[in-house]
């Protein structure tokens, strides 16, 4: 039997005296970091309205299929998390893949968004870009790669605006939004969000990212830094590490309104599983979707948990539905060397037989 | 009596009035806090944003220093008692920083506010004992003291829901220590032995985590999560109403009156979209129709060219007059500029 510590006071001193060490020497790193680029891959706008903008993205050769892809990113977090860096870029694989690539993004709302409506969003913003993409691509139906919240509205959108939608892609997205496991889902049950949302508003980002740090909150504010202080003599890890900080607090604000129903119709009363949901008047069955439909999920989601998405199958209306199951999480999904290899060649290999 | 009377009336007007300083003294603040830079648009001081960016790092560093101190290490058969005076010599709080001051800036001006609201109402005037939230109200300010009534209990509410959160979370803490004891037992043979202070710190926090899981998923932590988070919309409210008093009595306008303003902008917009749209869908529908009017019109023409019977003819012209029926039903205004180019098309064609 042996004990389950074997630490010696001498090595442990030394541990701290090292930790020290390396603390102070890679501060001084830190000092000297220029903000953190995204990939940036080039791109031209084909839509503007409002805050929103329709980029095209344009890869080194020209796209071999005929139908582009729409990203539809949530509205919490930017859309440039699929094009954080150059090797770990979900466009630019798809691109490179051959692939013609469109995003949203949705841009930072602020108290003249503040009524903006899940209608205004789906009903309005979404099927005009939509439309832009179409015009400018010269078809009459796309396909749409919904990710996160912004999979749910695509799938909203299919339901009700099928004639536009040639193939349906979902990634993490929120069907199921009272599975036992989502935590969110849990902490969101008994608020009264209307009077949340009255005496807040637009909700502040930064109150949003602290309902997100507080899913892991050892984790994810202390454990996550005290990593850091390995990589701070790392010039390249240290820029991924800062460029990921970015990503994750540079978030906009929620429109009020669309995050009130959001939560009531979505998270407390769980109403696109039962069919109830309502947009500007157009009620969403999912059962009307019979377009194709890729459903990718993340087995560690802690912010999507896998069930939440994979009812998806026994919802649609389509008999062609494909679930794809990633080994990592809500976030390693895009970034993650596995996701890199996995991810957009089993996109582009759906589609190509589809489009 | 009377005197005793006079004192209570005199410390009330007291608290009213150190209620209203710490407003002004709040507003003050904020009207003379420095511009937030674009992009750091919550922004605190550059020393108070390194200060909090380094509290994991410093609640690390104490964590090591702590666990040096409580002897782990020291001696194989009483790590147990050297986890337990780990955790004891942290307040039982081992990931204080981690679970309790990662407060949202939005959450922390709110707090800084109440602060100094809470600190006028228990600094208080010298002597001052009685139950505010229930004192009767009369007066000329009968209602304003209803309201400053109304904050007090929505404050004191906050308060209670807050401490209700705040001891799940300890006990989060407390049970991931127990889990991580649990983990340690079971770790008997040579192969698993914790050789550093960070791999016992990873346990650690894979422990809590499962805790703090595991309790953040339950019932309890739903009701206590949500109610706090309603009472702070309450104490909120209320604040906002008061301030909107005070803009009104200013000149200013408020946010009430904005919002307002927003919603029906946004309802205009939604009216503009809707009857545009209504009205393409009406012109497109009243071309369809012409396009087939007149599709049958071309035919029929063919057809009397081809066939020129009486009977046809009059069958014909009966046509004609059914479908330009349709036509004029449909749309008559868009429809003529319409008709004029699908006739033009149609008459290329046939050259």
């Amino acid at each position: 039997m042996f004990p389950p510590l074997r630490l010696d006071p001498t090595a442990l001193t030394g541990e701290i005296a090292a930790f020290q060490r390396k603390l102070a020497a890679g501060l001084g790193n830190l000092q000297h970091q220029l903000e953190p680029q995204y990939a940036n891959t080039p791109r031209e706008v084909v839509y503007r309205e409002d805050k929103l903008t329709v980029w095209h993205m344009k890869g080194q050769g020209k796209p071999t299929t005929k139908t582009p892809t729409l990203i539809v990113y949530a509205l919490v977090n930017t859309v440039w998390m699929t094009d954080l860096q150059e090797d770990r870029s979900l466009v630019r694989n798809l691109l490179e893949q051959g692939e013609d690539v469109y995003l949203i993004d949705w841009g930072y709302p602020d108290g003249a968004d503040r009524w903006l409506t899940l209608d205004d969003y789906i009903n309005g913003y979404l099927d005009r870009c939509v439309d832009a993409v179409c015009k400018a691509s010269g078809v009459d139906a796309i396909n749409l790669l919904g990710i996160c919240q912004g999979g749910t509205f695509s799938l909203c959108y299919t339901a009700t605006h099928g004639d536009k939608v040639k193939n349906l892609i979902t990634m993490v997205t929120p069907v199921d939004f009272q599975t036992p496991d989502n935590m969110l889902s849990n902490w969101s049950r008994e608020l009264d969000v209307d009077r949340f949302v009255d005496t807040m508003g637009n909700i502040p980002a930064e109150l949003l990212n602290w309902v997100y740090l507080t899913l892991k909150p050892v984790r994810l504010n202390q454990q996550k830094y005290v990593g850091l202080v390995d990589i701070l003599d790392n010039p390249k890890e240290l820029q991924n590490f800062l460029r990921m900080e970015r990503w994750i607090f540079d978030s906009p604000d929620q429109a009020g309104e669309a995050f009130r129903e959001f939560i009531k119709d979505f998270y407390q009363q769980n109403k696109l599983i039962k069919g109830e949901i309502v947009i500007g008047g157009k009620p969403v069955d999912l059962g009307m979707i019979m377009q194709p439909v890729l459903n990718i999920y993340a087995e560690q989601d802690h912010l999507v948990p896998p069930d939440a998405s994979r009812v998806l199958g026994k919802l649609v209306g389509t008999t062609d539905y494909t679930p794809l199951a990633f080994k990592g999480g809500h976030i390693g999904i895009y970034v993650s060397g596995r996701a890199q290899r996995e991810v957009p060649p089993a996109i582009h290999q759906w589609l190509s037989t589809r489009n | 009596m009377v005197d005793q009377a006079s004192d209570v009336l005199k410390d009330y007007q007291a608290l009213a009035q150190q209620s209203w300083d710490a407003w002004t003294r709040y507003l003050q603040q904020q009207a003379a806090a420095p511009y937030a830079q674009p992009g750091a648009a919550h922004a605190g001081t550059g020393e108070d944003l390194w200060a909090r960016s380094m509290a994991a790092l410093k609640g690390y560093n104490e964590w090591m220093q702590g666990a040096v101190g409580s002897g782990l290490g020291q001696g194989p058969a009483d790590w147990q008692q050297a986890m337990q005076n780990l955790f004891s010599s942290m307040g039982g709080q081992p990931f204080a920083h981690a679970f309790a001051s990662i407060d949202s800036e939005a959450a922390r001006s709110f707090m800084q506010l109440w602060q100094s609201w809470l600190q006028s109402g228990q600094s208080g005037v010298a002597g001052m004992k009685f139950d505010v939230e229930h004192f009767a109200a009369f007066g000329y300010t009968r209602e304003r003291q209803l309201q400053q009534q109304a904050l007090a209990a929505a404050m004191q509410e906050y308060l209670e829901w807050a401490g209700k959160y705040q001891a799940l979370i300890q006990r989060a803490n407390g049970e991931g220590m127990e889990r991580l004891q649990a983990t340690l037992a079971n770790w008997t043979d040579s192969t698993r032995q914790v050789d550093s202070l960070k791999a016992l710190y990873d346990l650690w926090v894979d422990g809590a985590e499962d805790a703090y899981a595991k309790l953040a998923l339950s019932e309890e932590f739903r009701h206590v999560y949500g109610e706090m988070v309603n009472a702070q919309s309450r104490l909120r409210q209320l604040q906002q109403e008061q301030l909107e008093a005070m803009c009104r009595e200013l000149g200013m306008p408020t946010r009430s009156e904005v919002s307002a303003l927003g919603k029906r902008l946004h309802e205009l917009r939604r009216e503009v979209r809707d009857g545009n749209r209504s009205s393409q869908a009406d012109e497109v529908a009243g071309l369809r129709a012409e396009v087939a009017a007149l599709k049958r019109q071309l035919a029929t023409k063919a057809e009397e060219q081809s066939a020129p019977t009486k009977k046809t003819a009059a069958r014909s012209s009966k046509r004609e007059v059914e479908d330009d029926t349709v036509v004029r039903r449909a749309k008559p205004t868009t429809a003529v500029a319409a008709r004029k180019s699908v006739v033009r098309g149609s008459t290329r064609t046939r050259k």
